[in-house]
This record gives structure tokens, C-alpha cells and sequence, in this order.
């Protein structure tokens, strides 16, 4: 049923403090027949960025739920400066959208005018905070609003780096006013990956920053020399570790909407609205529920 | 300790180009060499754009096999990888690479139908912009019509071919073994439009001068340069069918009438 959606569109489309999910085109026409009672959904922005009916399936959900816009090519971190022409894409989708959320990567992707299809990590160091906090300025500058930016998962670190990451993700948000969007998946990626204590990254987030959690599956890989790795892919359930690592995170941010995403192997849409109910139930058993986060 | 934009060129020769020596030694061990570590990016820097592809491209996947597939995308994407970070806008150059790729040597209609696929994900996902009045050239004078220079509408495409690549494309999209089975390859050419209907993309057969004709006018050529290189008999009828079909986005009238040859083959 339509439940809240008409009290979401006289909000302006803030994003509920609830669960969502990621609207992918296997989905457009299941969720247009199923009308799913979900909080709001979640896009990529780049999906977006051309025409056709992926455009008008957009128009339609767009009039019934709540709506965040996550990109994955804007390149926050790249030292020649944001693609303009990206940005311009970027802004017209928004425009046309009015989303509730607008979200980008602290990652990089694009160097000398050519796209690497993948959120690379960054050296963590004063330098690297400049151009990021520059880049963002120039989105927030352009958009009009604030932006909330996401820890990422990574798989190597450089010898470089003298910032701790959750150190350096508290500058870029201190410095540019952006908010951050905490993916409790990528922290218990990284941390594995790195030896980090994934609690230890949690408490030194500013609760106040926080705009939105994100939940994903992973992979791991055991490798020949006994190393095992975990993999972002996007491809499966949330395992129960970072269940509770996501209850530790509301209890220290307070509620804040929430996206289940899955991004190869994409299940039935049912699969992805269980997903969301569990992430909903924890955020029901959060005291001191807060009404409506927005990044605008 | 490199500037940014230094490593970031480093990560571009390791990721694109498989040199990790400007890269490696910028990264902490930990266990595990630096070189497994940049390999996982590579993997999906390959593997992504390989389905973006395969999105692109699925009768051509379907054709080939996966194995063959990746193959070939293995070798296109590391020369041509993307210019802008929206997929849609990424494949256009993956049927001139299957023309020359060996292993593809042998199946000269893989070329074809590969520029039929990506004149039909044009179709599908070019930008909405609205299709041209006719109204509006009704409105110049007709001693000027000879000066309009037609923009084609971006959802709109031409594609000619030896083979019956549309025929192909569709018994393979419907997985339709026994039509594709029954195509004759050297039935002779097809000269195709290929163009968002109201239910999806619509490839429609030509005859050889109203195609050329056509290609002219998306061209860009004057009317009345046009006229005179490539002029079928009911020119003045196929003007007034794309105009109806809303195949034109715009015009502009130009100043003089140039005298050159056709722009296709």
C-alpha cells in the first residue's frame, strides 16, 4: 500500500529514519506492480545519467517514495579536480529528482580524463585532504547542498599515508561541512583487511555527522598463502557479524535511514525487502527515534 | 613520496596498461604482495566494464560464448577504456575492435551486428530531448529549404551491413536457434534505421538510395546538397516520413550549398 507516501512527498522527500534499498532495473517493474511498504530508495546516480525508460520508471517511483542519490563516478578524490561535465549531469539529475540524499565516495576513479570503473583508494595524507575537501566544495558548490560522503572498503594502503582514515574522514566533514555516510560493511571489510578494531573506528565517527548507514554482503577469500581477504562485492546477505556491528553503530549514532544494497547477483526483489525488515527491526528496537534526515 | 596526481598516473599504468612498477613500491606489504593487491582492482576494473559491455552487447555475448567474450573485452577495454564515468556512454568502439581482433577473423557479420547492438543501446538509452515540429520549417521561406541542415535525433541511427545482421540479431535475442539456423548469409546487404518506438527499439529495412539518401540528412548535408549527390525518387515522401516519425531533433539553415560527394560508401 501507499502507506506514508503522500506525507513523504509533502516532506519534500526527506529520507525517513527507516530501512531502504537500492532501486535496480531488474526491480523497476516489480516495485511499480508491488508498490513494496520500504522506506525510500536509494539510486545510482550514473544509472541515471542518459535517457529512456529507465528515466520514466524513475519518474514513477520517484512519485511515491523517497528518494537518495548515490554516485560512484564523481571521483572525489582525484587530483585533477572534479569532471565538470559529471558534475553538470550530476546536478541536472538533482534537479529533476529532488532527492532527499546525495551521496559520493572518499575514493578516486579518474585520472587524465579516463574512467577506472572502481572506487580506488586514496593516500591518506594532508595533500589528499586537500584535493578531497577542494573537490567537495566544488559538488556542494554546484549542487547547492550538503553531501554526504562514504567510508570506503579497500585492499592495500600506502606506505605514504599518515592519517588514520576515520581521522581523515572527520576532517573532510569538519572542513567542508559535508556529512558522512557510514558503511558498516566497508568498515568491517577494511578492518579486516587491515587489522583495524572496527569499534574503534565506529566510536571515532561524530554521531552528529552521521546522515546514513549503509549494509551490504561480501565475499572472502582465503588466498594460497594463507591471507584472507574480504571483497565488497555487493553480492549477497549481510553476515551476522556485521548485524552487529550495525547495532553498535545506531546505538552510538541514534537512528538514521538505512540501505541495504546488492549490486551483482541481484536477488528477487523479496530477497532485498527481507534484507531491508531485519535492518528495520533493528532500528525499531533503537530508543529515541528521530523523524527526518536530510542532506539539503 | 609522490605528489597525488603521480600515484594516481601510477595506478593508471598498473590498472590499464599491467605495469605495477611505479605503483608496487608505494604499498605496504602486509602479507601480501603489492602486486596481488593492485591485481583485485585490476580484476574489477576488467570485470566491470566487461559487463557493462556484456549489457551492451548481449547477442554479440551470446554469439561468442562468455569465454571468447571476456576474451575480447580483456584486450578492448585496456585499449580503449572510458571517457566518462557513465556506462551508457561507454562500448561504441568495441565493433571496429572485434574488425580487427584474430581470433574474430572469419565472422565478418560479428562487425555488423555489433554496430546493430550499439545503434539499438543508443536508441534505448540516448537522451529524451523532443523531436522536431515539422511545424517549424513551415515557417521558413521555401527558397530556403535547399540551406536545411537536419541534427538527427540522438535516439535515432543508421547501420548498413553485408550480412542480414538484423536477422541474426533478433533469432539470437530471442534464442531462436532454428531461425538463426536458417539465415543465408550471402542473402546481400541490409540497410537499416534503428529508432525508439513507442514499445521498445524498432529496426526497419531501407532501400539501398533511401537509406544513402537518409545518412546524407543525418549528416548534416544541406537539403539541396543532398538533393543533388543522392536523390531518390520520393525524397520530398522521406522527408516528410522522418519528419512525422520525429527523426529530426532540429535544423539550422546554412549559408551556402556546398558541392560534395555523398558521405557514405
Amino acid at each position: 500500500m501507499l502507506h506514508d507516501a503522500a506525507e513523504s512527498r509533502a516532506k519534500g522527500g526527506s529520507i525517513p529514519a527507516r530501512a531502504g534499498i537500492g532501486l535496480r532495473f531488474p526491480h523497476h517493474q516489480a516495485v511499480l506492480d508491488a508498490h513494496p511498504a520500504i522506506g525510500w530508495f536509494e539510486i545510482h546516480a550514473e544509472n541515471y545519467f542518459a535517457g529512456g525508460s529507465p528515466l520514466t520508471y524513475l519518474e514513477h517511483v520517484r512519485r511515491d517514495y523517497p528518494l537518495s542519490c548515490h554516485g560512484v563516478g564523481l571521483s572525489l578524490g582525484s587530483a585533477g579536480g572534479i569532471d565538470h561535465n559529471h558534475l553538470r549531469r550530476l546536478r541536472d539529475l538533482v534537479t529533476r529528482f529532488e532527492p532527499g540524499l546525495v551521496s559520493e565516495h572518499l575514493s578516486w576513479s579518474v585520472v587524465g580524463g579516463r574512467y577506472l570503473a572502481d572506487l580506488l583508494p586514496l593516500p591518506l595524507t594532508g595533500e589528499a585532504l586537500d584535493v578531497v575537501c577542494r573537490n567537495i566544495d566544488a559538488v556542494q558548490t554546484c549542487l547547492g547542498r550538503r553531501i554526504l560522503v562514504e567510508n570506503p572498503s579497500s585492499y592495500l594502503r600506502y606506505r605514504h599515508s599518515t592519517i588514520p582514515e576515520w581521522d581523515f574522514l572527520a576532517a573532510v566533514a569538519r572542513n567542508t561541512g559535508c556529512g558522512l555516510l557510514c558503511d558498516v560493511n566497508n568498515i568491517y571489510v577494511s578492518a579486516g583487511n587491515h587489522g583495524w578494531e572496527p569499534s574503534a573506528y565506529l566510536a571515532a565517527l561524530d554521531p552528529a555527522s552521521i546522515g546514513e548507514i549503509h549494509l551490504a554482503g561480501h565475499a572472502v577469500k582465503d588466498l594460497d598463502d594463507g591471507v584472507r581477504l574480504r571483497i565488497d562485492d555487493h553480492g549477497s546477505r549481510v553476515c551476522p557479524e556485521v548485524w552487529v556491528l550495525y547495532a553498535e553503530a545506531l546505538a552510538r549514532f541514534a537512528p538514521v535511514p538505512t540501505l541495504v544494497e546488492w549490486d551483482i547477483d541481484v536477488p528477487p526483489l523479496a530477497t532485498l525487502l527481507d534484507e531491508a525488515a531485519k535492518a528495520q527491526a533493528v532500528l525499531d528496537r533503537v530508543p529515541d527515534r528521530v523523524g527526518y534526515a536530510t542532506a539539503a | 613520496m609522490p605528489r597525488l596526481l603521480e600515484l594516481q598516473r601510477a595506478m593508471y599504468l598498473s590498472l590499464v596498461e599491467l605495469d605495477d612498477r611505479e605503483a608496487a613500491p608505494h604499498i605496504v606489504v602486509d602479507g601480501l604482495a603489492p602486486e596481488a593487491r593492485l591485481n583485485i582492482y585490476r580484476n574489477t576494473f576488467i570485470g566491470s566494464l566487461t559487463n557493462a559491455l556484456r549489457l551492451c552487447y548481449p547477442a554479440i555475448h551470446r554469439l561468442v560464448g562468455a569465454e571468447f567474450f571476456a576474451g575480447a573485452t580483456a584486450r578492448f577495454i585496456p585499449a580503449c577504456p572510458p571517457e566518462t564515468a557513465c556506462l551508457d556512454d561507454y562500448g561504441e568502439g568495441f565493433a571496429a575492435f572485434l574488425a580487427g581482433f584474430p581470433p574474430a577473423a572469419g565472422f565478418s557479420y560479428l562487425t555488423g551486428v555489433a554496430r546493430l547492438e550499439w545503434a539499438v543501446f543508443r536508441a534505448l538509452r540516448a537522451p529524451d530531448r523532443p523531436a522536431l515540429d515539422p511545424k517549424a520549417l513551415a515557417e521558413i521561406d521555401p527558397a530556403e529549404h535547399p540551406l536545411v541542415c537536419f541534427t538527427p535525433h540522438p535516439a535515432v541511427g543508421l547501420v548498413a551491413d553485408a550480412a542480414p545482421v538484423d536477422l541474426i540479431w533478433r533469432a539470437v535475442i530471442d534464442r531462436d536457434d532454428a531461425a538463426l539456423g536458417a539465415i543465408d548469409l550471402a542473402a546481400g546487404p541490409v540497410w537499416l534505421l534503428v529508432e525508439r518506438g513507442l514499445h521498445g527499439v524498432e529496426i526497419i529495412r531501407f532501400e539501398p538510395a533511401a537509406w544513402r539518401f537518409t545518412a546524407d540528412l543525418f549528416a548534416g548535408r544541406p537539403i539541396g546538397t543532398t538533393l543533388a549527390v543522392s536523390a531518390p525518387a520520393n525524397a520530398a515522401e522521406l522527408i516528410a516520413g522522418h519528419l512525422l516519425a520525429g527523426r529530426f531533433a532540429g535544423f539550422e539553415l546554412t549559408t551556402f550549398l556546398p558541392t560534395l560527394p555523398a558521405c557514405h560508401p
